[in-house]
């Protein structure tokens, strides 16, 4: 069974004249330990898909399945409550908390979710993704490719089967870039995530199992990876 | 709280000015309060100090002790459990260095409006005083002769009791043949009956049987009819409650700031599937963690204060009625925050992370 499943999802913006169809009428399936590239140019719908693929917008028609359980059904506190077991996303710009250090980050997890890495797996998490010395630091100490590594290490940490990643590399250096999506594929095949990485950057998608292409709203799974390429 | 704490502790400087200025105003509420305290004690003392339940005066005296005048026949103690005549005369006293404005109390020394003395002796002979000590602090000493502004006849002190000022000026007690004497001079009529109002003790004022010249009220709203007195503490409290309003605008205002700066950051919490409710539970416990450090330095600095203010500042604290201003400030600080709670409750966690 597919944990993320959209079911002819379609996203349409205003009415009559002024109608925008941000997102056409869109299948897609995402298993277990599958690393999933989503691409296309600004504007075309890519973060449309992602925010309504986490729960964070209602699609105008069709559905959002998350491990079975169809998220149109839910109101926004059980969506919140959702994400939280289900989902972790990694932003565009750092998604870490400015007066937290980075263990501080964690344990705010903590506080509002049961289920969360034991200390010995987060202490794993954090040395493969190098950040373990950096446990005390804040946000305004650390680099760019330090933030989006802790913020990986974060959308990690509560143990989802989704991760959602909006252009994780946007920040980054090409060697940096690199890196952070080499982790995220080891991370997808050894937690068995099924992880969805939306970028306009196609020198990121070589590692990919599977390529979803957006042009104006319309997602379409690309069959070849290299032909893109 | 988590949160709310580690806020406070990363942005020291912001949170101390905001916390400067809730002490700030919690200071003046306190000083306020201990000053509206004072200015009661100075009218009441004395009133209080005869642990009475009521006072008769004529009906014609618009319940002013002064401007009553009636005669120890006047009442027979019926429907009353105790009773006791007392007679006042106010001047301006001097022992050559010092003058004070006074009030003269007659009481029968027998009676339970009787003083107790802290110092010296009770009077026994006639032109003998007892005086509230806070006229001690002024200067006056036992074994100062009086004169009086009103008369040529002169008073001595032979003791002192404490907590006995009346309508804000200290209280000579005496005998009622002193007093005729101050009123009426060496050669008045002896045993005089004129007095201004009996003081009773009584479980029921209903019961009292009085004639219908007389009123009887009780002690509480003759203290409240004297001169100025509920025109002050009404201003006052009116002071204290402006404070409050102030105290959760300023906050409201401080923290709606904040929770605006911090929109994206809260929206990316709840992206993440954060709570409002634990967002808007943390925006309150650093509220009340803000409010209760403010509250509690501005007590302090109160009560340090008021050990250094002179004997002439009519400050007094109440400590339990401290405690409650500073638990209302407590709260209408949290109720403040409440603005930045439904900020909370509708960021959009879709458009604070630029979706």
């Amino acid at each position: 069974m597919a944990i993320l499943e959209l079911k002819k999802v379609q996203k349409t913006f205003g009415s009559g004249r002024t109608k925008v169809e941000a997102m056409k009428e869109t299948d897609f399936e995402a298993e277990k330990g599958e690393l999933i590239a989503v691409i296309g140019p600004s504007g075309s719908g890519k973060s449309t898909f992602l925010t309504i693929a986490g729960g964070l917008q209602t699609p105008t028609g069709g559905e959002v399945m998350i491990n079975g359980t169809a998220l149109t059904d839910l109101k926004e506190k059980k969506r919140a409550a959702l994400r939280l077991k289900e989902v972790g996303f990694v932003l565009q710009a750092s998604n870490l908390v400015p007066y937290l250090n980075v263990g501080q980050q964690m344990q705010l997890l903590d506080k509002v979710k049961k289920g969360n890495l034991q200390k010995e797996e987060a202490k794993e998490l954090y040395q493969s993704l190098g950040i373990d010395h950096l446990i005390r630091n804040f946000p305004r100490d650390l680099s760019g490719g330090e933030k989006q590594r802790v913020a990986i290490a974060k959308a990690l940490y509560t143990n989802p089967s989704i991760i959602l990643a909006d252009e994780p590399t946007a920040s980054l250096d090409s060697d940096r870039a690199f890196e952070v999506m080499k982790m995220l594929k080891e991370i997808t095949k050894e937690k068995q995530t099924a992880t969805i990485v939306v970028t306009h950057d196609t020198r990121l998608i070589d590692d990919c199992d599977k390529v979803y292409k957006i042009t104006d709203g319309k997602m379409e799974l690309q069959e070849r990876v290299h032909d893109i390429l | 709280m988590f949160l709310a704490w580690n806020e406070i502790k990363n942005n020291k400087l912001r949170f101390t000015l905001v916390i400067g200025v809730l002490v700030l105003i919690s200071y003046l509420v306190f000083f306020l309060s201990g000053l509206a305290n004072g200015l009661e004690q100075l009218n009441r003392e004395a009133v209080d100090k005869w642990e009475a339940d009521g006072i008769i005066l004529t009906e014609e005296s618009d319940l002013r002790l002064q401007q009553s005048v009636l005669s120890k026949e006047d009442f027979d103690g019926s429907g009353v459990d105790e009773y006791t005549e007392l007679s006042q005369l106010s001047a301006i006293a001097s022992n050559g260095d010092k003058k004070e404005n006074v009030y003269i109390f007659a009481v029968d020394p027998s009676s339970f409006i009787m003083p107790d003395v802290t110092e010296g002796n009770a009077f026994v002979y006639e032109g003998e005083v007892i005086a509230d000590d806070t006229l001690k602090e002024d200067g006056f000493e036992i074994g100062d002769e009086l004169s009086l502004s009103s008369t040529d006849e002169t008073l001595e002190i032979v003791g002192f009791t404490d907590k006995a000022r009346f309508n804000a000026a200290p209280v000579l007690f005496t005998d009622q043949d002193t007093l005729d004497t101050l009123q009426y001079g060496e050669f008045a009529e002896g045993d005089s009956d004129a007095i201004n109002a009996f003081i009773i003790r009584t479980d029921n004022l209903n019961n009292v049987e009085a004639d219908e010249a007389l009123q009887v009220i009780d002690t509480e709203t003759f203290i409240e009819n004297l001169p100025g007195y509920t025109e002050q503490n009404l201003t006052l409290t009116l002071m204290i409650y402006f404070l409050f309003i102030i105290s959760a605008v300023v906050l409201a205002i401080f923290l709606y700031v904040l929770t605006i700066q911090k929109i994206s950051i809260f929206g990316v919490m709840k992206a993440q599937g954060i709570s409002s409710g634990y967002l808007a539970g943390s925006v309150v416990a650093q509220t009340f963690l803000l409010s209760l450090a403010g509250v509690l330095i501005g007590l302090a600095l109160a009560v340090i204060t008021g050990l250094f203010l002179p004997a002439a500042v009519p400050v007094a604290f109440n400590y339990i009625e401290m405690l409650i201003y500073g638990i209302i400030l407590i709260i209408v600080s949290v109720i403040g925050a409440l603005i930045s709670v439904q900020t909370i409750v509708r960021i959009d966690p879709l458009k604070a992370i630029g979706g």
